[in-house]
């Protein structure tokens, strides 16, 4: 991932810098909060908290707001993508708890999520609802199966000495040095990217956020194409469900509604990359990253843990302030 | 209720369709539709829970659902200036977190001994502040108001905490037991309060020329335009005014308590469901502030008969998300059908 240096900004034209903002400001601030967390803790440059940064942060955050970019890609938004997580995760563990083999187990997981982008694609594509409310919808029902398969919302635990050596592999384990999770966010961002630069379905997905009506009037079947990318979204997030679980080795109910917001704020960080302000891989990957910076950093420092989240929300609001008035003003 | 998420640029997309002329046969098959199982719910639980349609029961129903009811009603107001589409329209994501801190701000300032009536108006001033950020936000800087609210909605469930230290911090003063209180017939005060904020905002939002403004402004933003109306000002106007019930359910909240706790947040969805759900109890299913009081109470009457019936209360949100789908589900089937 290579930050590219932005155009030199002493130019004496206010036009041009702010032209340079609508484009860059994503990388601007990027730059600016590692240059920042840089100079003021001492152990945020050390590769031991970058792979923390990595690891910790990142993986989930990205492979969770890479769904809701195909969500949002296809005009609409999934607020059930933690629904997903949880019932992939769900499904994980039961099936592991009852000796069922780790690729059973984790196959189950991914259909569970599946399923639950199934139902959002039934309310959307068949019905007719919007994205928001359908998927309001299963968030809420979601919330509630959740509690009932959990005696009101009891973790499941593994037993420490119970865990399979491929469960524990898929949260702690290494590849070449290269750790698992983390592999598999960037096999997920990049199948991401492939789909949207390279495949038909990636162009029509982003051709029905831009323009419905002409996609409807040129005989493409819009609604399939959105059904299909629903479930999609629910199996990507199963993914990060499945790599939650195995890293904690506990359910916990409800926990994926916590990278939902999150998520949201990644992907629509990341549209202000591109100079449309269109869902984009690329830049749901670099909101992902600052997200994760940003509360990695926040931790690093002697700040009061509330005051982060204060510090998280208003660089949020500021990035995307920045974006939109400048895209206003580029007449976009 | 359509509410198409679309992301075209100008944000006024040509496809979108014109809502139906009033009094269509359809919408008024679902009004009724709607009423008819409103009724419905009641006389179950009326039937099987026999303390639930005593004066006493619907007054605590009224009370528990003045909190909720004062915030639906505030984003109902925002939902119409705002126009149907809930990304690129009218939403306000910060209104259970404004709630959260405004209620923090009236117990700080009650504890460093400030009367009542200056924590009041602290306390709706910051509500109107938080309105005021988003409006700036959204009418101004031009972020899209589900973007911009969630920030500001981080930052103010930041604030809170900042202002609380994550703890329950517990106020009492003449003001509070009043708002507490019941009245002879035990009807709680605070349904007196809900009754009146409805008939207030109802009394603008529906019977002034001000109120039909905002109802263009969000429905037919191009008209509106052309017809000379301050379309900025109104939409932020709408936001000032969500952040300012804000404010008063913050209060509300602390005499309901006794306090300021933590985790409003948890209180945004139902707040959503309630104002979108709203709309089904108008005629021309757009969102009004009767419809909401009655989507309130709604739900407060399926929590209450639900707790009266002993049926476990984690039911409750699977039911309203069940609602939600059901009724959102009937509204795009019965347009597509009479289109």
């Amino acid at each position: 991932m290579s930050l590219q240096t932005p155009p030199p900004a002493s130019i004496g034209l206010p036009r041009l810098i702010a032209g340079g903002l609508v484009r860059y400001g994503l990388i601007l601030a990027l730059v600016a909060v590692f240059a920042a967390f840089s100079v003021v803790t001492p152990t945020f440059l050390t590769p031991a908290n970058l792979q923390s940064i990595l690891v910790n942060n990142f993986t989930l955050l990205a492979i969770v707001s890479v769904a809701m970019t195909f969500a949002v890609a296809s005009g609409g938004i999934d607020l059930s993508v933690g629904t997903a997580m949880d019932f992939a995760s769900f499904a994980f563990v039961s099936l592991v708890l009852a000796g069922q083999p780790v690729a059973v187990a984790a196959l189950a997981g991914l259909a569970a999520g599946a399923f639950v982008g199934a139902f959002n694609a039934l309310l959307i594509s068949a019905i007719g609802v919007s994205p928001f409310l359908a998927t309001l919808g299963t968030l809420f029902i979601g919330r509630s199966v959740q509690q009932l398969l959990t005696n009101g919302g009891n973790p499941v635990y593994l037993p420490p000495n119970g865990v399979p050596e491929a469960f524990r592999f898929l949260g702690h384990g290494t590849i070449a040095g290269f750790p698992v999770p983390l592999a598999a966010a960037i096999v997920v961002i990049a199948a991401a990217a492939v789909v949207f630069a390279r495949t038909r379905f990636g162009r029509v997905i982003l051709s029905i956020g831009i323009q419905p009506g002409v996609v409807r009037y040129s005989g493409i079947a819009a609604p399939a194409h959105v059904a299909v990318t629903f479930i999609l979204v629910g199996l990507i997030a199963a993914i990060a469900g499945l790599i939650l679980t195995a890293t904690v080795t506990t359910y916990i109910p409800s926990s994926g509604n916590a990278f939902l917001l999150n998520a949201i704020g990644a992907t629509f960080i990341g549209t202000t990359l591109s100079p449309l302000g269109r869902p984009n891989v690329g830049g749901t990957v670099l909101g992902a990253l600052l997200l994760s910076i940003v509360a990695n950093g926040l931790l690093l420092t002697d700040l009061n843990f509330y005051w982060q989240q204060v510090g998280t929300g208003t660089l949020i609001f500021a990035v995307l302030a920045l974006s939109f008035i400048n895209r206003k003003a580029a007449g976009a | 209720m359509s509410a198409e998420v679309e992301f075209a640029p100008s944000g006024f997309s040509a496809v979108e369709p014109p809502p139906r002329p009033v009094g269509n046969f359809a919408a008024a098959a679902l009004r009724f539709g709607s009423l008819i199982a409103f009724a419905a719910i009641l006389i179950i639980f009326s039937l099987t829970a026999p303390y639930f349609l005593s004066i006493g029961n619907i007054g605590n129903v009224l009370g528990q659902s003045a909190i909720s009811g004062v915030l639906a009603i505030g984003l109902t107001i925002v939902l119409i200036a705002g126009g149907s589409n809930v990304v690129t329209g009218g939403i306000d994501l910060s209104l259970a977190a404004n709630m959260g801190l405004s209620a923090a701000v009236y117990v700080s300032l009650t504890q460093l001994g400030y009367s009542d009536a200056t924590a009041i108006a602290a306390t709706i001033l910051t509500g109107a502040l938080i309105g005021t950020v988003n409006a700036i936000a959204v009418v101004y800087a031009g972020i899209v108001p589900l973007l911009a609210t969630l920030a500001v909605m981080n930052v103010v469930a930041g604030l809170e905490l900042v202002l609380t230290g994550n703890t329950v911090l517990p106020a009492s003063t003449p003001f509070l037991s009043a708002l507490s209180a019941s009245d002879p017939f035990g009807i709680p005060v605070l349904a007196y309060v809900l009754l009146g904020f409805t008939a207030i905002t109802t009394a603008i939002v529906q019977y002034t020329p001000l109120g039909l403004r905002l109802y263009a402004v969000g429905e037919f933003p191009d008209a509106a335009r052309a017809a000379g109306l301050p379309l900025r000002r109104l939409l932020a106007g709408a936001f000032v005014a969500s952040g300012v019930s804000g404010g008063i359910a913050g209060i509300l909240s602390v005499s309901y308590l006794s306090g300021s706790t933590t985790g409003a947040g948890e209180m945004l969805l139902p707040v959503v469901v309630t104002a979108l759900l709203g709309s089904v109890f108008s005629r021309r299913l757009v969102p009004t502030v009767t419809g909401t009081l009655l989507s309130a109470l709604l739900v407060g009457f399926l929590v209450n008969g639900f707790q009266l019936l002993n049926i476990s209360s984690t039911l409750v949100s699977g039911v309203q998300g069940v609602l939600i789908l059901i009724v959102v589900s009937a509204t795009t089937l019965l347009r597509r059908q009479e289109a």
